[in-house]
């Protein structure tokens, strides 16, 4: 029966107050560790067709008819269009219309950056599109830019107040502390990258919007376009069967898909409109860049007694400021802890979401420090972790946390220094590492699966989510299988339209699998309970004594076995429909997510060149589904932490605002030449409090924890301190001349 | 637009020149060059490689495979660009290769694109040089340009024959080109003198498929061993020995570049000597 | 408009298209082979990667009209025992880059068919993956004939 509750909803980290109707969850979870399907390796159901290059993505969606269309964007970092004329456009070669500000959202007449979308038109060809934007006749009044995070906080152009939080009283606790370390880290801004990048296909058919897109949530799409145009929501149909990536960045419906739908309004015509990868990396989004000024405080035995952080999100014309303070307040068990985090309105690319956004940042920055502190104690590291184990997030008991095994797993990782140390030589010096991970990922309600049983002995699944990559279809269809007692190749998974299924939550915030997963099972269980109802009339049995078990329907006493397609026959055109639904999140209960890696880095301290040699991930993320499309996540996650950590820089130049690393010859991200050895290991123990699964997410973690680990092992390696992200060769070369002049200097009084 | 594959020089009359194209092709899009009449010069150009001569059609796949070419040259190919790059871009095309600059790239009215400023002097300029970096600071890409220019190879035109140094010239006021090449000058073959012993070593930011930061050369012949870098100026640099690098001129954020120059410049010595 | 004439997965075509169209246009919109993706369009990422003469070039930058070999694209790769050791592997997660990835190792296990890891990585490296399915191509390839 459905239930209103009042409660917190989670997304990437942002909490809110919402009403929500839950469905109550009555299955009880599996047990623990690999069942028949669930927790074995499985092969990606939808792996072949996008190996041989038949998956359509949106890019590859052509409508008869379509045209195509280009984005005009501010050449300044701020200004507003005074006049604009689009007739000249409209008189091109090809071109069959054109949209200016304030005509579709996104479209606007003030640019609050360089990039900004300001028109866009339609042609036959996107180079008739293009070029029919240098036919636009626009005149710009300039206004005053703020390119400077803390230029701009001074000045107070920022996103509403500073973020203020305090428990206990941490300037007493500071004062009375044995031993007080600081630290001043910043990150750069990175950029998503996708592979495909932001685009949409709209078309009107007849008073009915269908909108093709690349999106990580296309109920999201559906209601934003819906409310935007006025339109009843079940007037917008979106579809996403396969997606080129997002981690984060396409969460919303974004400028291209309002100028793609307006755009088909004037024209008549499907329209395409398509982020070119200069687009991509300017306007698409970006891990906003952050400061952190931070302090930790131990007693003698080192216990941390303090912890305190003062924090500038650098966040852009637009986007959330994200909790980059998060790690701070929750990794550890601290009394006395003061954030403040203060939200930069500068004149640059908006911010998206961008896989754990603020927990990365602010976790390199904690586990660096935390570090700094171990020495300052003399304590060992990974002991000084143990140590200050928390054991409730600020007072709320976790639903599940094992961060204790991992460290335990951690161990044998952490006794190889001896032999890593020994392998360093004059120039290479080689060191270990290590960070803790925290995020959420428990994802919640509500999200819809159903299931359909036919004659022929398929078993359907119909959701209406999306699989950006991450292997949900598969998963899923695992899940299915399992509760329905078949082999995994009997069940198929439909996603990726509002039109063909119910709502599902989106896929980010590490969410999709904790999310939809409870609901699929629901959904299964639904249906093999009437499949068992039917069994039990026909062979004259009870159903308590009816199972299916690998596609077979048995009695308990072992004299029925039938194969579940043969009995199926008996249905005729009739078919079995089961429905279920996520079930709420455990009442008071910080669901979280944890893990640690264990990082062995090479320095060349002669031109600070850096090679991470190997990773170690633990991660602790309850029940794993399918352990081969878990590693790869992990495997995903680590190696963009890597390309964040060490090559990655988007670089804008400070009179103009311009982004410089708009091509990727320029915006460097990993090669497979630049992956390490990569060993991963999960606790996989079901959270007991959370749904009939006990599943969290997994997308997010593995990229938590890796630049701190990195950076801790460069220290480990060369005794220099990096602070600053990218750690390219000139932060390398900086770092270690401090540390040589440190050791020059006389010793600290 | 139009194509022509002229099968003898003599057929050659303006154009624009494409071999492999990797070049070209995107700075057309970009409306960096500007072409009505492009040239498929790949049936004029010689490919292959003949003892120390090396037709300038060779790909830098070819050459990264062979055994009959230097160490410094071999390997200057093998860690240039990416393998699909490197199966299309010829070494005539590789050395007339322009900066990879971001202003000048993002056509920045920049001195190269002969304005009255360098951008990136001012700007962001943390991949730029550390020579000859008054005028325009920007640095030469070419790895192989580096290794030949310590090889002291010498270059074949259609019109004449050079020393590689020849090749490139230093932007300034007058002249905003980084080549000497007149137009409609083809280069046809490159030959490199006998080496005991040649290197190249090059700092990335990332393992493989990245521009020199910095690039080191070194050959020996004779007694006598040369030098040269990429990356580190407007042109591939020849240094007169290790000392030269004290007379560098960074940019404030370019320093760190000298002391990676250094270091390889200490091994590469320590290598071929 | 000049005429092209292109050799494609073995298949002759003749059509019509003007000087400039890259090869990657060709093949996707004249041709339907949807399978080589553009996701840079300058020739820095490897998503577009086909074979000519069996060399892996990038079809974005590479003017169709100066083609002179035969093409092979992915569409021509299907029944190849790599895409197999990809699915096995598990080395697709978007899989928006893994056709071009198949075309180049293709190309790699071609002239050596029992490549070292460090054959690999150097075969591989202008075939750029964002989700990091790295681990996993390398495990595709080195498996590829199991």
């Amino acid at each position: 029966m459905a239930r209103l509750i009042r409660t917190e909803k989670e997304v990437e980290g942002n909490f809110e107050e919402v009403w929500l109707v839950v469905e109550e969850d009555p299955l009880q979870q599996w047990p623990a560790g690999p069942l028949d399907v669930v927790g074995r390796p499985a092969v990606r159901k939808d792996a072949r067709e996008r190996v041989r290059g038949e998956a359509r993505f949106t890019a590859d969606i052509r409508l008869p008819g379509m045209l195509h269309a280009a984005v005009l964007r501010s050449p300044y970092a701020h200004a507003r269009v005074k006049s604009i004329d689009l007739a000249p456009a409209l008189g091109l070669p090809g071109v069959h219309g054109a949209v200016g500000p304030s005509e579709a959202p996104g479209l606007e007449h003030e640019a609050g950056y360089s990039g900004a979308p300001v028109a866009a038109v339609a042609a036959e060809t996107f180079g008739q599109a293009r070029a029919a934007l240098d036919a636009i006749a626009i005149e710009w009044e300039l206004l005053d830019a703020v390119l400077d995070p803390e230029e701009a906080v001074e000045r107070g152009a920022v996103h509403g107040e500073a973020e203020r939080y305090e428990r206990g009283d941490f300037d007493r606790a500071v004062a009375e502390a044995d031993v007080v370390v600081e630290g001043t880290y910043r990150t750069q801004v990175v950029l998503h990258n996708s592979m495909e990048t932001h685009q949409s296909v709209c078309e009107w058919v007849d008073d009915r919007l269908d909108i093709y897109t690349s999106t990580q949530y296309v109920w999201g799409v559906r209601n934003e376009v819906a409310r935007e145009l006025g339109l009843a929501p079940d007037r917008v149909r979106v579809v996403c069967e396969y997606m080129g990536g997002g981690f984060g960045s396409k969460n919303s419906a974004g400028e291209y898909t309002f100028a793609a739908a307006e755009l088909a309004r004037r024209t008549g015509r499907p329209v395409r409109c398509a982020l070119t990868r200069r687009e991509e990396n300017t306007a698409a989004g970006n891990r906003n860049a952050t400061i952190q000024k931070l302090t930790a405080a131990a007693s003698s035995d080192g216990t941390i007694v303090a912890l305190g952080g003062e924090f500038v999100n650098a966040l852009g014309w637009g986007g959330w400021s994200a909790s980059t303070e998060g790690p701070l307040k929750i990794l550890y068990a601290c009394d006395n802890v003061r954030t403040v985090r203060h939200t930069a309105k500068i004149n640059t690319p908006p911010m998206k979401a961008f896989r754990a956004p603020g927990f990365v940042e602010g976790t390199f920055g904690l586990e660096c420090l935390i570090d700094q502190l171990a020495r300052a104690l003399d304590l060992d590291p990974l002991e000084l972790r143990r140590k200050n184990y928390a054991s409730s997030n600020d007072g709320t008991p976790f639903s599940s946390k094992n961060l204790r095994e991992c460290y335990e797993r951690a161990q044998k990782h952490w006794d190889r220094r001896d032999e890593v140390h020994a392998r360093s030589d004059a120039t290479w010096k080689r060191g270990v590492g290590m960070a803790s991970q925290i995020w959420y990922g428990g994802g919640g309600p509500p999200s819809y699966a159903w299931t359909r049983v036919g004659s022929d002995g398929s078993i359907a699944v119909v959701t209406a989510m999306q699989d950006i990559g991450t292997g949900t279809r598969t998963a899923m269809a695992q899940i299915a299988a399992e509760e329905f007692g078949v082999p995994l190749e009997r069940v198929e998974v439909t996603v990726g339209d509002t039109s063909r299924g119910p709502y599902a939550t989106l896929s980010a915030g590490s969410s999709t699998t904790p999310s939809m997963g409870p609901a699929v099972r629901a959904a299964a269980a639904d249906a093999k309970r009437q499949v068992l109802e039917i069994a039990a009339q026909r062979y004259d049995l009870e159903q308590r004594v009816l199972d299916i078990r690998n596609g077979r329907i048995v009695s308990a006493d072992g004299n029925l076995s039938v194969a579940l397609d043969e009995f199926l026959a008996i249905l005729g055109n009739a078919q079995i429909l089961g429905k279920g639904a996520r079930g709420p999140n455990p009442t008071g209960m910080s669901v979280l997510t944890f893990g640690v890696h264990v990082v062995e880095a090479a320095v060349d301290v002669e031109t600070g060149e850096v090679r991470v040699e190997r990773v170690a991930a633990i991660h602790d993320v309850g029940r794993i589904i399918n352990p081969l499309g878990a590693e790869s996540q992990v495997e995903g996650g680590v190696i963009q932490g890597i390309g964040h950590t060490l090559s990655e820089a988007r670089l804008m130049d400070q009179e103009t605002g311009r982004i410089l690393t708009t091509t990727l010859d320029a915006y460097r991200m990993p090669t497979i030449a630049d992956v390490p050895e990569i060993v991963c290991e999960f606790i996989d123990e079901p959270d007991e409090h959370l749904t009939n699964l006990g599943s969290k997410g997994l997308g997010e973690p593995p990229i938590v924890p890796i630049a701190a680990a990195i950076a801790n092992a460069i220290r480990d390696a060369t005794g220099a301190d990096v602070h600053e992200l990218p750690i390219s060769r000139e932060e390398m070369l900086r770092a270690l001349r401090e540390a040589k002049e440190r050791r020059g200097a006389p010793a600290a009084v | 637009m139009e194509l022509l594959r002229p099968s003898n020089l003599a057929e050659l009359d303006g154009g624009l020149f494409v071999h492999g194209g990797t070049e070209v092709v995107p700075l057309l899009r970009d409306g960096i060059l500007h072409a009505e009449t492009l040239v498929d010069i790949r049936e004029l150009v010689p490919r292959g490689i003949d003892g120390g001569r090396i037709g300038a059609g060779t790909t830098l796949a070819e050459l990264e495979a062979s055994p009959h070419i230097p160490g410094a040259l071999r390997e200057a190919c093998r860690l240039a660009a990416s393998p699909q790059l490197r199966n299309m871009g010829s070494l005539g095309g590789n050395l007339l290769q322009s900066t990879r600059c971001w202003y000048w790239r993002l056509k920045y009215p920049c001195r190269l694109h002969g304005g009255d400023r360098c951008h990136a002097a001012e700007g962001e300029h943390r991949e730029h040089a550390i020579f000859a970096n008054d005028f325009c600071a920007s640095a030469h890409p070419s790895d192989v340009a580096a290794a030949l220019l310590a090889l002291d190879a010498r270059v074949r035109t259609s019109r004449r024959e050079l020393g590689l140094a020849e090749l490139y010239r230093l932007p300034d006021e007058a002249d905003r080109r980084t080549t000497t090449l007149e137009p409609g000058e083809v280069i046809l073959e490159v030959e490199i003198p006998p080496a005991e012993a040649s290197i190249y070593l090059k700092a990335m930011d990332r393992k493989r498929w990245s521009f020199p930061q910095v690039g080191v050369a070194a050959a020996r012949t004779g007694g006598a061993t040369r030098i040269a870098l990429a990356g580190v100026a407007p042109v591939p640099w020849l240094l007169a020995g290790p000392e030269d690098l004290d007379g560098a001129t960074p940019l404030p954020r370019t320093a760190w570049k000298v002391e990676v120059a250094r270091a390889l410049v200490r091994r590469a010595l320590t290598e071929v000597t | 408009m000049p005429e092209l004439r292109l050799t494609v997965n073995g298949a002759d075509h003749r059509l019509d298209a003007p000087i400039g169209t890259s090869l990657a246009h060709v093949l996707r919109e004249e041709l339907g082979l949807i399978g080589t993706k553009i996701a840079c369009n300058e020739g820095h990422c490897g998503a577009c990667t086909v074979q000519v003469d069996g060399a892996p070039v990038l079809s974005c930058i590479t003017l169709a009209h100066a083609v002179d070999g035969d093409v092979t694209t992915i569409e021509g790769l299907r029944d190849h025992p790599l895409v197999e050791a990809f699915v096995r592997a598990d080395a697709v997660q978007c899989g928006f880059c893994t056709p071009g990835q198949v075309v180049s190792a293709a190309a790699l296990v071609a002239a050596t068919p029992e490549p070292t890891t460090e054959e690999i990585r150097h075969a591989m490296a202008g075939n750029i993956c964002r989700c990091g399915t790295y681990p996993k191509i390398e495990e595709a390839i080195l498996h590829w004939r199991d």
